[in-house]
């Protein structure tokens, strides 16, 4: 009996010293986790916390997760037609962005590559990425500007040709294209990147072999590139497909006119007029709410569908 | 590479390719190049929509006016601040956390990796975070734009997936050495990461550089950035060159607006070629797989 006392203490006593030499050796790491963590707690959780707004009455000063339960709010958005408009304007647009901005960058990438002289190739890439760093609203003011009616360029270029100058950023039929436009401008050259790395991922040995079986440079496109490169175009279309709620809102926000509003109002737009312009912070927060449970769905539908079919996902 | 025949099909071949390529280019420099010539030109080509991609009766004047201009210069400095505090902060914060998350020795270390991936996939939308900064009383202090993007995770997970990559037994060796872990944070880890901190240096400083939207709805006018002065024009609730408003003929607000554009995105341009040699590899290396 006294030997396993004695035992049972000893192994204790290993336990603790263990105990405090991991502690003695790991403490920073802890020290430096204080600050990051809380603010992860802080601004990333509370604010999800404070989605059960949705839920509740606001009373202003009375605190961000307001006074009393209601579902009033949640009722009223999916009664709303200026909700639902605004939820199919958002999916109209995402969708034609991702039909056009999907392969641009894949074709991109694949011309990239082919180019034969490496300097090019590098100012090509390099250049391409340059309009992904300015703001949105530099985009926005550069768009303003050239395609102004009384002295952008472009409405210059038409009347050559006898056409009336267009107000492009104002006609809600030049909503959609414009935005595309805009996005194809910021985002090919960036959105090119993952490809390219693709390609050059690929055995070289594969193009000589098609080469000596008499491939022309479109056949080995078609037969070698494309094929490698399938896996990765399939996990971005999925994944792009999961955040098909998550539009430029910022673009958005500035293309935004009352003439142009029936087609531009998207999901994040209502949420901030509701909430910011007109201070309906639950209403607002209710339809936020909604944008980010449908966006939660289809990023892990998609992420879990992209694990299973080519085993990547993005975490 | 395959051998390269000079044959009638790859010179096709050869030429539609670098047509694709200077197509993209020029679809992606031309608006920059309009702008820029346009905010060297005088009033009269301009309205006569004549100025394409060279200035035309070159003056300065778009570039005096905006100077003069009450509030620019303050706007801009105040850019400058956002962008100098904002990025500090950023990277020190990323860092911290980066470090430990990148031992996955480190108890607990499950659990924070969780913690940070959660926030990938839903967040606390528009309202509440305006609500947390307003309850925060951080409204109209330049907190309420620095603290609530102190740490992207995208640049994150970037981070930690960099220092995953440096050799375990060079963190063995210094211990043994008796250094400790900050030690071995600063002497070891924060030199051998050099691509990637240029990296997340760039999208944080390009981040907060560019950001309006956080300055419209948290500050007043004079802790404006620059970018809401291009916002309000855009929005179209300023004129710069009131004298003109209106009219058709508002030419010299035409060159000031580019004036504009053109400050306010020359030095993240110019920043960006020192910084993308780094980049590249800083992002291929420690990039988020997918």
């Amino acid at each position: 009996m006294r030997g396993t006392t004695a035992k049972n203490e000893q192994i204790r006593e290993q336990k603790k010293a263990k105990r405090i030499a991991y502690w003695k050796q790991y403490w920073v790491m802890y020290a430096m986790l204080a600050l990051p963590v809380a603010y992860y707690i802080i601004f990333r959780y509370i604010p999800m916390a404070g989605n059960i707004l949705a839920f509740r009455r606001y009373v202003p000063g009375k605190g961000m997760f307001g006074t009393e339960w209601t579902t009033r709010y949640v009722e009223r958005f999916l009664k709303d037609p200026v909700f639902w408009k605004a939820f199919k304007n958002t999916l109209v647009l995402s969708l034609s962005n991702l039909a056009v901005n999907f392969p641009i960058p894949i074709i991109f990438a694949i011309a990239l590559n082919e180019l034969r002289w490496e300097p090019f190739k590098k100012f090509a890439q390099t250049a391409s990425y340059i309009p992904r760093f300015v703001s949105t609203v530099v985009v926005i003011a550069i768009l303003n500007e050239f395609l102004s009616p009384s002295s952008g360029f472009l409405n210059m270029l038409l009347k050559e040709f006898g056409i009336e100058p267009i107000y492009f950023m104002n006609e809600a039929e030049w909503f959609r294209p414009v935005y595309i436009f805009s996005e194809a401008w910021q985002f090919t050259g960036w959105n090119a990147i993952i490809f390219l790395a693709a390609i050059t991922g690929i055995n070289q040995d594969l193009y000589e072999a098609a080469e000596i079986d008499g491939a022309s440079r479109m056949q080995r496109i078609l037969h070698v590139t494309l094929p490698a490169i399938l896996p990765t175009i399939m996990v971005m279309l999925i994944l792009n497909v999961g955040s098909i709620l998550a539009l430029g809102f910022e673009k958005v926000l500035l293309m935004y006119t009352p003439i142009n509003a029936g087609v531009s109002d998207i999901l994040d737009t209502l949420t901030y007029r509701t909430g910011l312009r007109n201070s309906n912070y639950s209403y607002a927060t209710a339809i936020g709410l909604f944008t980010g449970v449908v966006g939660l769905i289809m990023v892990s539908l998609s992420n879990y569908i992209s694990k299973k079919t080519t085993g990547e996902s993005i975490y | 590479m395959a051998k390269y025949y000079r044959n009638k099909e790859n010179i096709i071949f050869d030429t539609v390719v670098v047509l694709l390529v200077v197509l993209v280019l020029v679809v992606c420099l031309v608006p920059f190049m309009y702008v820029l010539s346009a905010s060297f030109s005088g009033p009269k080509p301009l309205t006569n929509g004549e100025v394409f991609l060279f200035p035309k009766d070159f003056t300065l004047n778009a570039y005096i006016k905006i100077i003069e201009y009450p509030n620019f210069l303050r706007y801009y400095g105040n850019t400058i601040f956002y962008t100098v505090t904002g990025t500090a902060l950023c990277l020190v914060m990323t860092i911290l956390m980066a470090f430990p998350l990148a031992h996955s020795k480190l108890k607990g270390h499950t659990f924070f990796m969780k913690l940070v991936v959660i926030t990938m996939f839903f967040s606390g939308g528009l309202i509440p975070k305006f609500l947390l900064v307003n309850s925060l009383k951080l409204t109209d202090t330049v907190w309420a734009i620095l603290l609530p993007s102190a740490i992207n995770t995208f640049n994150l997970i970037v981070l930690i997936n960099f220092f995953k990559t440096i050799p375990r037994e060079l963190e063995e060796a210094a211990i043994i050495d008796g250094m400790g872990y900050f030690g071995i944070m600063r002497n070891i880890f924060l030199p051998l990461s050099i691509p990637a901190l240029a990296t997340i240096t760039l999208y944080y400083a390009v981040y907060f550089w560019n950001d309006w939207f956080n300055a419209l709805i948290y500050v007043k006018s004079a802790k404006y950035p620059v970018m809401m002065i291009l916002r309000n024009l855009v929005v179209g609730t300023m004129q710069l060159d009131v004298s003109n408003a209106g009219g058709e003929g508002d030419t010299v607000s035409i060159a000031m607006k580019c004036a504009v554009i053109v400050t306010s995105s020359v030095p993240i341009i110019v920043l960006y070629p020192f910084l993308s040699k780094y980049f590249v590899k800083g992002l291929t290396i420690g990039g988020v797989k997918g």
